[in-house]
This record gives structure tokens, C-alpha cells and sequence, in this order.
């Protein structure tokens, strides 16, 4: 801890910067209460009225799918993998691209008019498959989120210098969430909306700004040479044997590059938004540019870290002890506490407020999301009669709070154990994995079923051999294998090999299930669509 | 190993190059968007008011 301390203490936060980030905060809490007076009904509040044009879709998109937790994870990806990691942004960019351009599974859904994925699975499938799905999207994306803020405090702690005891990560973690729920829980989608415009402007000058500091510290050949030496071809070579990418990585994160434009609910919330078909398919393929952007750049900051780190004893020390000593500071510190170092005051100030814009932005359509979801696909169907829109939105304001007290008390509590990386994407595969199965064959083949449905979206569970504990007590306790068969499936277990079984097993899932158990009414799309 | 060098510097370049100017864009454009939100939720409220009124 002391050893942080000192590292910390080499940060460039002064009282200006402290400035410029409350008056961005406060900024933030007016929209609030400004956009409170344009709520009329539920489609205001969840998708401000469907009137949303291209370039604020753009906005939105980009101000949500590009969170200081994005930052986070993307930067210890490039810390660790090097420029190897820029394989991601290249998938992410040219799917969401693709995606766009066909207007495959989002212009689709677009057309539908549903204000939620699991809306459609009701309108599709059955009630009951909306309800189940609607819980295991809520369950997924709360435990999902459940390390956003704990990875936000620890940006701020990082960058600004407060002193690294609990109590102080504790109080930033209720400050910023306190924040957030003050203005979503006011003004919903409009207040969502408004914010992410400002989030993106601050966000995007931010990043570009960064950018160009960094590589005016420390030039883009040092940053080369040093990467080279301590790391090797696998820098470079996403499919080099000694790097920690790979092949079956790659396909991974390909469909991973699908799923956070096109099945993750906070994007086709934004698709859902838009005015027209036409808007969103612009919107995605406009807002590609963001999905590169979103994790090239932190990528690079990491990289950079990495090559100053590596060059500064003091840091490197304590970042990679000798194995001797004990563990060395979390890689996750390693960007704030570079970004602490070279960027200058008020220039620091603006960054940090972009990135507590991209925290907010992140946070605020996250809760807007899982609590519509669990309002309109769990609460109304089971009301059994017809909820007023001002009962809906204390509703889903409730949940609102709800959530964000539960986010909160996992980041208080849960002892995360592997990379933030493979949690968030094991515990997000819970859902997109049987939803990939059920929007791909509800949209795209008339024979799915709801009994199909069922059997995809109960093997997104198989996700949790993700997590490494939870397979170390199966492998080795449950099932009746000696402990060399149980190394040799921990080894295979990879998050990639789960993730990629998951998601076929929800596919033959849908397939078998569907002819097994097809329909009454066949493609039961028009009975049930109102 | 060059291949990889080249690709990966050339696509940051390009990648930040266009998203700056599509940050341009968006931030002159969004504002008339909002503008234009704002816009047709006031008019929204307005006739379910008049509707409510008949």
C-alpha cells in the first residue's frame, strides 16, 4: 500500500482540475432536472419518443458503449497484450460496420417497434420466454456491471493522488453512482440522452487530446523499441504461439464484436430510439467509428504505460517485482497512474471529467436499460392487468435505485479474481448467448420455436465455467475424473473456449428444441403481435 | 513482424484521423438534433393535452 501511495503522489492533479470536474458534474445534474419537464409517458422515458436523428444517435451510442470501465479494461488488454490487442478494435470496427450497412438483426428489430429485446421475444415466442428472458438479461448485465464502479473509483483514485484506503474507494464509488441515479432517475432516455451528447463531446476531445500528449512524452518509436524488447513478436502477432491471443481468441472476439453492436441491449436500446430504419442503419455505421475508436485508444494508452513503466525503475518495481517480493500493484492502475504523470493541469482536469463522463454515460443507460427490461418484460406481464404509464415509470424509477444499490454492494463485496475482462464478458455470455440464438432465429427462420427458446436460453448457464472457481469446484469435485483429466479441462477452459461452446450449445439448443417442440400455431408472430 | 508494425500504425492513424472528424460532425449536427428532440417531445405533449382536453 505504501508503495502505491508513493507511486500516486507523482500525479499532476491540482485544485484547478478539481474545478473543472465539479462544474462538469454539476453541469450534468441541471440536464436532470431540465429534462424531467419533457417525460409525458413510458415511450418518452425509455426511448424519448422514438425521435432521436443520426448524429445524436451517433452520440448516444458512442457516449454508452464507450464507458470509463471500456477505458479500463481495454488499457490493462493493451498493457498486457500489446499491439497484438489492436485485432479487437479491428473486429469491433468492421462488424459494427457490416452491421450497419445490412441493417442486420437491429434495423430488423427497429421495425418491430418493441421498446425492449425481450418485448420481442413476447411477440415472437411466448409471455413466458419474454418474462425468463427479460430475468437472465437483467441477471447477466446487473452482474455485468456489478465491477463498473469499483474500476471507476479506481481510475480516479489513480489519476488524482486520494490517498488508496477503502474508505476513500468506498466514498468515490457512492459519490459518482449517487450522482448518476439523481439524473436518470429524474429525467430517463431524454436526461440520458442530453448527457451522453455532452459526454461525447468532452469524451471525444479527451481522447484525441490524450493521444496526442502521449505520444509527445514518449515518442511512437521508444514506445516500439521498448515493447519489442520485453515482449517480442507476440507484441505484434495476434496468432503468435507465446502471446496470449491466438486463433480461437480471435473468433471470440469477432462474435464478440457482433454481440456489442447488435445483441447487447444497451446498443439496440440506441437502435430502438432512432426515428427510422434509415437512422439506424447510418447510426451503426457512423458509430463503427466509435466501436474502433472505443478500444484502440485505450489500448494504446496501456502500451504506452507499458513502455514508460518498463523505463522508470521505480514503477516497474513496483508494477513486476521480482518473484521474490510480493504481488505487484494491479495492472489496472497502470494507465491512471501514466496518464497522472504526463498529462498537465488543466489539462489532467478535463481528461478526468471526460472520463467520469464516460462513467456516467456508461452508468445511466446500463440502469435505464435492465430497469425497463424488468418494469415492461417481467412486472407488466405479470400484473395481470394494465399498469397506468405513471405507475410504469415509478416503476422502473424503483428498480432504477434498486439496481444501483445492488452494483454497489458487489463492487463493495465481490473478491474479483480474474481479469475484469473475462468477468464481464462470462457474466454478460449468461445472457447474449441464448439472446444471440433467439434473435437470430425469431428474426431470420420461421420454424423457431418457443420450446427452441427455452432450451437456448437456459444453456447461456454453461457460462459459468468462465468463472475460475466455479470450474476448479466442478472439474475437481463434482465430477468423477482424476485430478490430471480435471488440469487438462481447467487447461482447455479457456474464456474463449467456454464463450464459443456457449454459444453453439444455445444454438443446437434453439434448433432441436424447435423441432421437437414446435409452435401450436407454427410461426406465431402475427397472434401474438398486437 | 513488419506486416503486423504496419497494419496496426496505419490503422490507429486512420481510425483517429476519421473519428475526429466524425466528432466534428456529431457535435455540430447533434445540437440541431437535440434542438429538433426537444422540439417534437414539446409538440408530442401538446396534442395528447389537446386530445385529453376533446
Amino acid at each position: 500500500m505504501e508503495q502505491f501511495e508513493a507511486i500516486v503522489q507523482g500525479t499532476n492533479f491540482t485544485g484547478l482540475d478539481w474545478g473543472i470536474v465539479v462544474v462538469y458534474l454539476g453541469l450534468s445534474v441541471a440536464i436532470g432536472i431540465i429534462a424531467n419537464r419533457y417525460i409525458g409517458n413510458m415511450t418518452d422515458y425509455v426511448v424519448a419518443g422514438r425521435g432521436v436523428r443520426t448524429a445524436l444517435s451517433v452520440a448516444t451510442l458512442t457516449g454508452t458503449e464507450l464507458g470509463l470501465v471500456t477505458v479500463m479494461y481495454n488499457a490493462q488488454v493493451g498493457y498486457l497484450g500489446g499491439f497484438a490487442a489492436f485485432h479487437i478494435g479491428l473486429f469491433a470496427g468492421a462488424i459494427t460496420f457490416v452491421v450497419g450497412l445490412t441493417g442486420f438483426i437491429v434495423a430488423d428489430l427497429r421495425r418491430h417497434e418493441v421498446l425492449t429485446i425481450p418485448e420481442f421475444y413476447g411477440k415472437r415466442y411466448s409471455k413466458g420466454v419474454r418474462i425468463y428472458g427479460a430475468l437472465l438479461l437483467a441477471l447477466g448485465g446487473i452482474f455485468c456491471m456489478g465491477m463498473y464502479l469499483n474500476a471507476g473509483a479506481k481510475f480516479i483514485v489513480g489519476v488524482t493522488g486520494l490517498p488508496m484506503d477503502g474508505a476513500m474507494l468506498n466514498f468515490v464509488m457512492v459519490a459518482l453512482l449517487s450522482l448518476v441515479l439523481f439524473y436518470t432517475v429524474l429525467g430517463g432516455m431524454v436526461s440520458v440522452i442530453l448527457t451522453d451528447y455532452i459526454q461525447f463531446v468532452v469524451l471525444s476531445l479527451g481522447l484525441v487530446v490524450t493521444t496526442g500528449l502521449t505520444l509527445y512524452y514518449i515518442s511512437w518509436g521508444d514506445i516500439v523499441s521498448v515493447v519489442i524488447a520485453e515482449k517480442g513478436e507476440s507484441a505484434y502477432n495476434p496468432l503468435g504461439e507465446e502471446g496470449p491471443f491466438g486463433a480461437t481468441y480471435m473468433l471470440w472476439m469477432a462474435f464478440m464484436g457482433l454481440v456489442v453492436c447488435a445483441i447487447w441491449p444497451t446498443s439496440v436500446a440506441r437502435a430502438l430510439a432512432c426515428d427510422s430504419e434509415r437512422t439506424v442503419r447510418r447510426q451503426f455505421m457512423f458509430g463503427s467509428l466509435s466501436f474502433l475508436i472505443r478500444t484502440i485508444i485505450p489500448f494504446f494508452w496501456g502500451i504506452a504505460a507499458f513502455a514508460v513503466i518498463m523505463t522508470i525503475p521505480e514503477l516497474k518495481d513496483a508494477f513486476h517485482p521480482g518473484e521474490e517480493t510480493a504481488n505487484g500493484v494491479d495492472s489496472l492502475f497502470a494507465m491512471p497512474v501514466f496518464l497522472g504523470r504526463i498529462l498537465p493541469v488543466g489539462i489532467i482536469g478535463l481528461v478526468t471529467a471526460a472520463m467520469i463522463a464516460a462513467f456516467m454515460s456508461t452508468h445511466d443507460s446500463y440502469l435505464l436499460c435492465w430497469s425497463t427490461v424488468l418494469t415492461n418484460d417481467v412486472v407488466v406481464p405479470l400484473a395481470g392487468r394494465k399498469l397506468s404509464q405513471r405507475a410504469q415509470i415509478y416503476i422502473t424509477r424503483a428498480f432504477i435505485i434498486a439496481i444501483g444499490l445492488t452494483i454497489l454492494m458487489i463492487s463493495f463485496f465481490f473478491p474479483l479474481k480474474q481479469s475484469l475482462w473475462d468477468f464481464m464478458s462470462m457474466t454478460a455470455a449468461l445472457y447474449f448467448c441464448g439472446a444471440f440464438a433467439l434473435l437470430i432465429a425469431g428474426l431470420y427462420w420461421k420454424r423457431a420455436s418457443s420450446g427452441g427458446a427455452y432450451f437456448a436460453l437456459t444453456a447461456g448457464f454453461f457460462a459459468f465455467l468462465g468463472f475460475e472457481d466455479f470450474r476448479r469446484v466442478i472439474f475437481y469435485n463434482v465430477l468423477p475424473i482424476s485430478d490430471g483429466s480435471a488440469d487438462g479441462l481447467m487447461a482447455l477452459a479457456t474464456s474463449a473456449n467456454v464463450g464459443l461452446t456457449t454459444v453453439a450449445l444455445a444454438c443446437i439448443g434453439m434448433v432441436i428444441g424447435s423441432f421437437l417442440f414446435p409452435d401450436k400455431t407454427g410461426h406465431n408472430f402475427q397472434e401474438n403481435n398486437p | 513482424m513488419s506486416f503486423w508494425m504496419t497494419l496496426w500504425k496505419w490503422l490507429m492513424i486512420v481510425s483517429i484521423g476519421s473519428f475526429s472528424v466524425m466528432a466534428l460532425w456529431v457535435t455540430v449536427q447533434g445540437a440541431r438534433d437535440i434542438k429538433a428532440l426537444l422540439q417534437s417531445l414539446r409538440a408530442g405533449h401538446e396534442q395528447s393535452g389537446e386530445n385529453t382536453k376533446e
